[in-house]
């Protein structure tokens, strides 16, 4: 029983993790309809930047992320300006294909920044954890719980509870309307953008600590993300989390109580088999499509 | 644009057409074409961190051949390309090196995985395949006649040597119970397969065993299991990022058996030591198959060369390539011309020299020596087995990591 409880709890923490570097890769499709295929490089950029404050200025990771987060905001900001705005309303493959060659250009990047060597942030406590009722609780999977908790609910505060947010939401509802009420729709993406992106340079701190990285290491992250975001609902926040929280539960379990080897491809069959029954996700929702052509 | 900047666009068009000419007419009258040898290396993705060392290990031996008058009175010219890690990738770069860039001389890629695709390209155009990694069994099951491994032994004989000193250990201090977490490679799953079935014949009982997916990024699950079943030894069948990631979960999960080996990730030097902390590398024992103090025909050579082009001692990989570029230097010169089948068949019925040693091939190309046991002692890497070859007095008895608290 110990046993079940400690994979649960494991799976429990990984699933924060993810919840929090997927939760920008949703808001970014909720109100743009981009699949933002270079988020896995922004979080490796993120990793990056991360490792340089640590190793060369001495700053922690975890309050790295102060600076990481406005970093990665303002690249994801101008990224958005130079590479997106101009395609943002081209059909969906034009903008995967381009999000797709902004991840070889960052990967290219970080190569000639940092070199292709395996890069790990260790501080002193990245390989202790805590203690609770005879259950080890990494410390770094803790740390990274909580970043999540205060990110997604500063998104959530955002998106509920400011002006902005209602701008956003409206956006993403019927982005026409929302240009007729005096919603610039155009600065409110390029803020969005910016946020999912800032969104990632805090979990690439969180996963800069966890595990080592390489700059190809986004081809695994944004195959995660994708699913998750997909599991749980695409555009939807809410989803991300419950999708992030049953990706890690299934991995962990599946480790477990299956095998190590079937631990990456299970949860992507979970994915299928959800889709099956509800192809918009677990609280993704049917949207009416507004069919205007010119 | 205005007409500066048009100007200055034509002019830099101009000089540029005038330095690539000028660049072709240096190259008629430097002498003799180059022999071109071509490699597809993963110099980015999962095995950037050992590929490229091993590109590093070809071009010092490429200007170390050049220095002393290259082969056959030509010069030697490396032409590598990245295959980012993926087999379908490095499939296309060995295709282009054969027809596009119409390469005299092939040279391999890094990792069974990337060299098993690499060599059947190899094979069917018929040309000789010198491989610096790739030491997979099944490499050799194949029947092929131009492929040749430039390492001391294939995966499966990596850990017999330590597999062989643990079961001799006395039975006080012997390991009673092991585990087996091994990254789904066909490198490292022989490796830790063999070790297994020397020492269970030893009576160490087997208490967990369990193979793992190569993108697997998090091994709390895997180390909580292994912490549960309490085994006395682990042995890890690694690669390097997962071999890190590992370690530093079996220290915030509190977990640390008496004993600890890996595959392969311990070999690559300080990287390692800076990954895990260098105070967690007390211990840790692994296979390798060079040090730079070995005293091995041209290793100081070698050793001050590297240290001359990159700065640093090379690590194990760069050596393996360079020793691969040795087996092909000694074949055009046995044989005295580039004949693919000739040079296959003088590897096959020679003994070469090299930094790692005396190597020497079967029919199959399977190589027919002994390779090393090293442990990290006192933060650096020293060679504990065989005892001929060994660096460090004593081994220590024992994984004794001082870095993690918890």
């Amino acid at each position: 029983m110990t046993q079940f409880a400690q994979n649960v709890v494991l799976g429990l923490l990984l699933g924060g993790v993810y919840a929090l570097v997927a939760s920008g890769l949703t808001l970014i499709f909720g109100v743009m309809k981009v699949i933002n295929i270079a988020h896995g490089a922004f979080l490796v950029l993120a990793s990056f930047i991360g490792y340089t404050l640590w190793s060369a200025l001495g700053i922690d990771p975890l309050l790295g992320i102060l600076v990481t987060s406005p970093i990665i905001f303002a690249a994801g900001w101008l990224t958005y300006k130079v590479a997106v705005e101009p395609i943002r309303t081209a059909p969906m493959t034009s903008t995967v294909l381009l999000t797709f060659g902004l991840a070889l250009v960052l990967e290219g990047a970080m190569g000639a920044i940092w070199g292709n060597n395996s890069t790990s942030i260790t501080p002193s406590y990245a390989e202790e954890s805590f203690s609770v009722a005879g259950l080890f609780l990494p410390k770094v999977d803790v740390y990274g719980l909580l970043v999540a908790i205060v990110v997604l609910g500063a998104l959530a505060l955002i998106l509920t509870k400011t002006w902005l947010g209602r701008a956003i939401r409206a956006a993403a509802v019927n982005s026409t309307g929302a240009e007729l009420v005096g919603i610039k729709v155009s600065s409110v993406a390029a803020l969005v953008f910016a946020l999912g992106i800032g969104a990632a340079g805090a979990g690439g701190a969180i996963i800069g600590v966890l595990y080592p990285f390489v700059p190809g290491s986004h081809y695994l992250w944004i195959a995660r993300l994708l699913a998750i975001v997909v599991l749980g609902g695409m555009g939807s926040l809410n989803g991300a989390v419950l999708g992030a929280v049953l990706f890690g539960l299934a991995e962990t379990l599946t480790a477990a109580y299956i095998s190590p080897s079937w631990a990456t491809a299970v949860p992507y069959l979970v994915v299928f088999a959800v889709l099956l029954i509800r192809p918009q996700g677990l609280l993704g929702s049917h949207l009416r499509q507004d069919s205007v052509t010119a | 644009m205005n007409t500066f900047g048009r100007s200055r666009l034509r002019a830099l068009a101009a000089a540029s057409v005038l330095a690539l000419g000028l660049a072709g007419c240096g190259t008629d009258s430097a002498g003799p074409d180059p022999i071109k040898i071509g490699a597809s290396l993963p110099l980015t993705g999962q095995f950037s961190q050992p590929g490229q060392a091993a590109l590093r290990g070809y071009q010092t031996w490429e200007a170390m051949t050049n220095e002393r008058g290259g082969l056959l009175g030509r010069p030697v010219k490396l032409i590598y390309k990245d295959d980012a890690s993926q087999q379908n990738i490095i499939v296309a770069d060995y295709n282009a090196l054969i027809s596009r860039d119409k390469v005299d001389l092939l040279i391999g890629s890094y990792s069974s995985l990337l060299n098993l695709p690499a060599s059947a390209i190899a094979e069917r155009n018929r040309m000789l395949f010198v491989e610096p990694a790739g030491g997979s069994p099944k490499m050799f099951k194949r029947g092929f006649r131009y492929l040749f491994y430039s390492q001391q032994a294939t995966a499966d004989k990596t850990g017999l040597a330590y597999a062989n000193w643990v079961a001799g250990l006395p039975a006080n201090i012997r390991p009673k119970t092991a585990a087996y977490p091994t990254i789904d490679d066909p490198f490292a799953a022989p490796s830790v397969e063999a070790i297994r079935e020397v020492l269970e014949k030893a009576g160490v009982t087997t208490v967990y065993s369990e193979t793992y997916a190569p993108d697997t990024r998090n091994f709390d699950t895997i180390t909580n299991a292994m912490k549960a079943a309490n085994p006395d030894l682990v042995v890890h069948g690694a690669s390097f990022e997962d071999g890190v990631g590992m370690i530093r979960s079996m220290l915030r999960a509190g977990f640390r058996p008496h004993w600890l080996y890996q595959t392969t990730a311990p070999s690559l030097g300080q990287q390692y030591a800076d990954a895990i902390g260098p105070a967690n590398t007390e211990g840790v024992a692994f296979a390798i198959s060079h040090t730079p103090e070995a005293n091995t025909p041209g290793n100081a050579e070698f050793v001050a060369k590297y240290q001359e082009m990159f700065g640093e001692p090379p690590p194990e990989d760069a050596a393996d390539g360079f020793a691969a570029g040795q087996m092909i230097a000694a074949a055009v010169k046995g044989v005295g011309r580039i004949d693919q089948t000739a040079l296959a068949d003088w590897l096959r019925n020679h003994t070469v020299s090299t930094v790692l040693g005396d190597l020497s091939w079967d029919d199959d190309g399977r190589p027919e020596g002994e390779f090393l046991i090293g442990q990290w002692i006192n933060g650096e890497a020293r060679i504990i087995l065989p005892k001929q070859y060994a660096t460090a007095e004593q081994p220590v008895l024992g994984w004794q990591p001082m870095g993690a608290k918890s």
